[in-house]
């Protein structure tokens, strides 16, 4: 029934003691595994939204210490669960159906925006042995399935039966497919020097300190995590590439009908995107959870997560925004003439051996 | 299957230089144009036709031998088939002058570079002996067509032809493919000579492979049905013949129809042909494409009768002369292929030369309806008769090259009728053809009446520009001399079936 | 409750979705719930890659036909004001005709697979391990030259495309 191997070596005890725990109970032993992966679901699922929520303090404060403000101070020590009381808000609030709505398409978009942020950590390592499944297409899989993204903001913007939903979802949807290509050829970059798309065989290839992780491997190691930068603020619709929601055009583009809960979602999902882009590129770049021994390999993985995340976020708040067409030509005529320029010179240095 | 066995195959890319040099050529074509400044509608045209005689004298100078493995085979029928695409392309091209003069203002480099595009794939195509690269080839040869079918974007019927063709052949696509995979998953292997063994072997053990053979029989024969436009998968062609630019129509029945058949020939051939004895796994495409080619002799000539517009009798005609095509192609026996091989050469002259006239007619006229004919011979006796000519060689009047070919065809089928006892359906087959090809007689004989026997002159005085009827002239010249002297021809292509295991 | 058994319910069930939404492609009048449907049978076909241990072609078809050629139909549908808000008909005149061919296909290959027997024979084939190198080296070694063929097919959609979709100045 394994159709992959589970790699949770460091995560092994804690497991064997639930196994056993759940068995003395005297439930199935057919159950024992879907349940455990269950649990590990859950387990993920709560990290994820502690970071968000975390992330959408740490955004708020930052954003105002830049504007010369404080941002949240009231609740706790400078506001620190001001988010959680947000999210209670927010569940508690009035679900608001437009009566044009597409019923079915306004439903779902929403939660398959929320699923498809979480699936990419199927494969994200977390840590040395702290992966859920560590697949052979790793990056691929992650790639594939953040495309639903895309398609739920799309459904969204269709659903909700608003031209500001509906520029929205087809701004973001234009947005997201074309720098769908540099993204992915500046990681190609770096596939190319692993050999492998498996996540845990790409960190292992950095293995050591700052000069074996991939953004140190001159030239093109930089420009590919330049690149890729770029391209992942533009893949979760960030300022200087926030045209999908622009406030000032479109209101706030494809969730502007939605409300409460499915908001909620389409929030907390954002911020868990913009938390995937960044572990993609600490795990690709800046050798995932490699550093020094004496301190664990997840602060190290999260660590390095949350500089990527500072810095778009440092983007967001000091950047101004560009237009659609400046963005697409960005896109078409700079951003993938130079991945494809960088892979190719990777290609050659690969060739040649010119590479430690 | 270890990652150790993945080798390269023998390779060597001087077998396969006509094909890259037409490549950049197109390249060239399309980067010369745009960043000429003067908009001239002739110089693309004129280098694209000198790319194509570069190639045929690349070709020319070509050994025979392995370009890379089995995807690319530089064989006599590779090389017969390579002339006729060359042909087509640059008789097309020569005949697409005027009439792209004013109708296409921008991408005129485009039009012809995809024309090239089109050549290169028909060109790899011939060369493929493996499902994978030819099914590629195939693909690379109708998507230039897609667009230039459609290249009139001002006129609905041009685009309706584009869409049209574009989506029966991304359907008779999908059957082809569907039929390659059972092909696949019955032998293992996309290469046809190896797969013709491997389903051997398989035979020995499971009997029951033969129901699924029949399966894709049937799904490659639609799927390249559609190709070849025979019934019951031609209706689309009237309509696209119609509608695309009248040299595209001439690439379409000549061109594309060629590739299908080498494509045809390459797949049952070359690669199922071992299973048609009695103790082999039951395998009777034979007689299948017989109905179907007589279906198309009878459907293309009756139908071609009741025909007003021009080009929808020729394609009419043209689905007939593909009836008469598969006749020799299910004859399946050396002369049988070079018999395919010499009647499509003989129509390609024919075909090229008549559609070459019809646009000639369409670009002074603007109609392409039979009546607009009436009296041309009053007026422009030259082309009247000439045109008279390709019609007449199309019905197979001797001495024209036409007659040859529909001769070659009936004889190689009756020869094998005579050698082989359980071929006797040939018999029905050549019957047929014999009565159709009288039937063809009356619709050719009506333009010839109509053009030579109305009362009145014809309004239109045709001006004899140049590389148009250029074409035309090549195309007398094709059928008068392979038709008095049809010898070399034939000898060439009776090497054809060297490629497929007959010795001549 | 046996390995194969499991593998089977999924397929039966995978195999459903992909017929029902590929039914829902084709008869829906909203041609914006067509292309979900259409996502959604693309997905599932993803899923029997999975099921048959070719993850890697299962990721390419979400990330292709997922990913690029359905949003960029949902795009061209968003795009197309008249196609966006009118209910159009799926089916015209010839409808009996179409289905008829495909019942008749439909039947004949089944009828002609269910002579064969095919499920009493099992193969010993076991899918390899990591098979994306295995796929890179025959796209890159053995079949480099359709490859790079298929690059030039690529060239002429693209031109052609351009040309069709292009504004003439006049």
């Amino acid at each position: 029934m394994s159709f992959w191997p589970i790699a949770v070596l460091e995560l092994y005890p804690v497991f064997s003691w639930l196994h056993d725990l759940l068995a003395s109970i005297g439930l199935p032993s057919a159950w024992l595994q879907p349940l455990i992966y269950l649990l590990l679901g859950a387990m993920i699922f709560g990290i994820l939204s502690l970071i968000a929520l975390f992330l959408v303090w740490w955004e708020r404060k930052i954003a105002a210490h830049i504007q010369q403000r404080f941002g949240p101070m009231r609740h706790g020590w400078h506001g620190w669960y001001q988010t959680i009381m947000d999210a209670v808000k927010l569940l508690q609030k009035e679900d608001i159906r437009v009566v044009t709505r597409d019923k079915v398409v306004f439903f779902w978009a929403p939660v398959i925006c929320f699923v498809a942020a979480f699936l990419a950590y199927v494969v994200m390592p977390w840590g040395d042995g702290l992966i859920v499944a560590d697949l052979n297409i790793g990056i691929l899989y992650i790639l594939a399935v953040t495309t639903f993204t895309v398609i739920s903001l799309l459904m969204a913007g269709w659903g909700s039966n608003n031209k500001y939903a509906l520029l929205g979802g087809m701004r973001s949807a234009a947005q997201v497919v074309s720098y769908e290509v540099p993204m992915v050829v500046s990681i190609l970059t770096v596939i190319i020097f692993v050999g492998s798309l498996s996540m845990v065989d790409i960190v292992k290839s950095q293995s050591g300190l700052l000069f074996n992780w991939y953004i140190f491997r001159f030239p093109f190691g930089p420009i590919a995590f330049i690149t890729y930068l770029i391209a992942a603020t533009a893949e979760v619709n960030r300022t200087p590439f926030d045209i999908p929601e622009a406030e000032q055009e479109l209101v706030s583009g494809y969730n502007v009908e939605y409300s409460g809960m499915k908001f909620a979602m389409f929030f907390l999902a954002e911020f868990v995107n913009m938390f995937t882009v960044s572990a993609i590129a600490a795990t690709l770049f800046l050798g995932g959870w490699n550093g020094w021994e004496f301190i664990p390999s997840w602060i190290w993985f999260l660590f390095k997560t949350l500089l990527i995340v500072l810095l778009l976020m440092l983007f967001r708040w000091t950047y101004p925004r560009l237009r659609v067409d400046q963005l697409m030509e960005f896109a078409w005529k700079f951003l993938i003439p130079v991945t494809f320029a960088n892979l190719i010179v990777a290609g050659i240095f690969k060739y040649l051996g010119w590479y430690w | 299957m270890s990652s150790m066995d993945i080798t390269f195959p023998a390779f060597d890319l001087r077998f396969m230089a006509p094909e890259i040099f037409l490549f950049l050529w197109a390249l060239f074509v399309f980067a010369y144009d745009v960043t000429s400044k003067r908009k001239s509608s002739t110089a693309a045209g004129y280098l694209a036709m000198l790319g194509l005689m570069i190639a045929g004298a690349i070709l020319a100078y070509t050994n025979y031998g392995q370009g890379y493995g089995s995807m690319f085979l530089f064989e006599p029928a590779a090389k017969f088939f390579k002339i006729i695409f060359l042909g087509s392309a640059f008789m097309a091209i020569g005949s697409s002058f005027g009439i792209t003069k004013e109708r296409i203002i921008n991408h005129r480099g485009e039009f012809f570079g995809l024309i090239l595009l089109s050549t290169v794939g028909m060109m790899f195509l011939s060369s493929s002996n493996e499902l994978l690269s030819l099914y590629i080839g195939l693909e690379l040869t109708t998507i230039p067509l897609f667009v230039l079918a459609s290249f009139f974007k001002d006129n609905k019927l041009s685009v309706e032809a584009g869409i049209k063709y574009f989506i029966v052949g991304a359907f008779s696509s999908a059957l082809l493919v569907y039929g390659m995979s059972f092909l696949y998953g019955l032998s293992g292997t996309t290469d046809l000579v190896q797969m013709k063994i491997n389903i051997a072997m398989t035979h020995l053990t499971f009997k029951e492979i033969g129901v699924i053979l029949v399966l894709a029989n049937v799904l490659i024969i639609a799927g390249l049905g559609f190709k070849l436009s025979l019934p019951p998968f031609h209706q689309w062609a009237p309509d696209v013949y119609e509608g695309s630019p009248t040299p595209i129509a001439a690439f379409l029945s000549v061109g594309s129809k060629a590739a299908g058949l080498i494509a045809f020939a390459k797949i049952f051939v070359n690669g199922l042909y071992a299973f048609n004895g009695p103790e082999m796994a039951p395998n009777d495409w034979g007689i299948l494409v017989g109905i179907l080619a007589c279906a198309a002799m009878i459907l293309g000539n009756t139908v071609a009768i009741r025909q007003t517009n021009i080009k929808r009798m020729l394609a009419y005609s043209s689905i007939a002369q593909v009836g008469y095509i598969m006749i020799g192609m299910v004859t399946m026996n050396d002369l049988g292929i070079a018999s395919v091989g010499f009647y499509i050469f003989a129509y390609m002259f024919a075909n090229m030369g008549a559609f070459a006239i019809v646009a000639i007619f369409e670009e002074r006229t603007g109609s392409c309806e039979i009546q607009s004919y009436a009296g041309l011979s009053h007026t422009s006796p030259v082309l009247a008769t000439t045109f008279a000519v390709f019609l007449l060689s199309l019905a197979g009047i001797p001495p024209l090259a036409g007659f040859f070919a529909k001769f070659f065809v009936f004889a190689s089928a009756i020869k094998m009728a005579q050698a082989d006892a359980t071929a006797g359906w040939l018999y029905w087959i050549v019957g047929v053809g014999l009565l159709t090809a009288v039937f063809s007689l009356y619709y050719y004989a009506n333009i010839i009446k109509v053009m030579f026997f109305s009362k009145e002159a014809s309004p239109y005085r045709v001006h004899y520009t140049f590389p148009s009827f250029g074409i035309v002239l090549i195309g007398i010249a094709g059928v008068i001399i392979f038709g008095l002297y049809p010898e070399p021809i034939l000898k060439f292509a009776s090497d054809i079936s060297l490629s497929f295991g007959f010795l001549p | 409750m046996t390995e194969s058994a499991d593998i089977g319910i999924v397929f039966w069930v995978l195999s459903f979705v992909i017929l029902v939404s590929a039914f829902m492609v084709v008869s829906l009048k909203n041609i914006f719930h067509c292309a979900l449907f259409l996502i959604m049978c693309l997905f599932s076909v993803a899923g029997i890659f999975v099921l048959l241990d070719a993850e890697f072609l299962a990721a390419a078809q979400v990330l292709i036909y997922v990913g690029a050629v359905a949003i960029l139909m949902i795009f061209a549908i968003m795009l197309t004001s008249n196609l966006a808000s009118r209910k159009i008909r799926q089916v015209n005149e010839n409808v009996s005709v179409g289905v008829f061919v495909s019942v008749l296909f439909a039947l004949a290959s089944i009828i002609l697979i269910a002579q064969t027997h095919i499920w009493h024979y099992k193969t010993d084939f076991t899918p390899v391990e990591n098979s994306i190198v295995i796929l890179g080296k025959y796209l890159m070694i053995q079949y480099v030259l359709p490859f790079e063929v298929v690059s030039i097919l690529l060239l002429a959609s693209l031109i052609g495309a351009i040309v069709l979709a292009r504004k003439e100045r006049s």
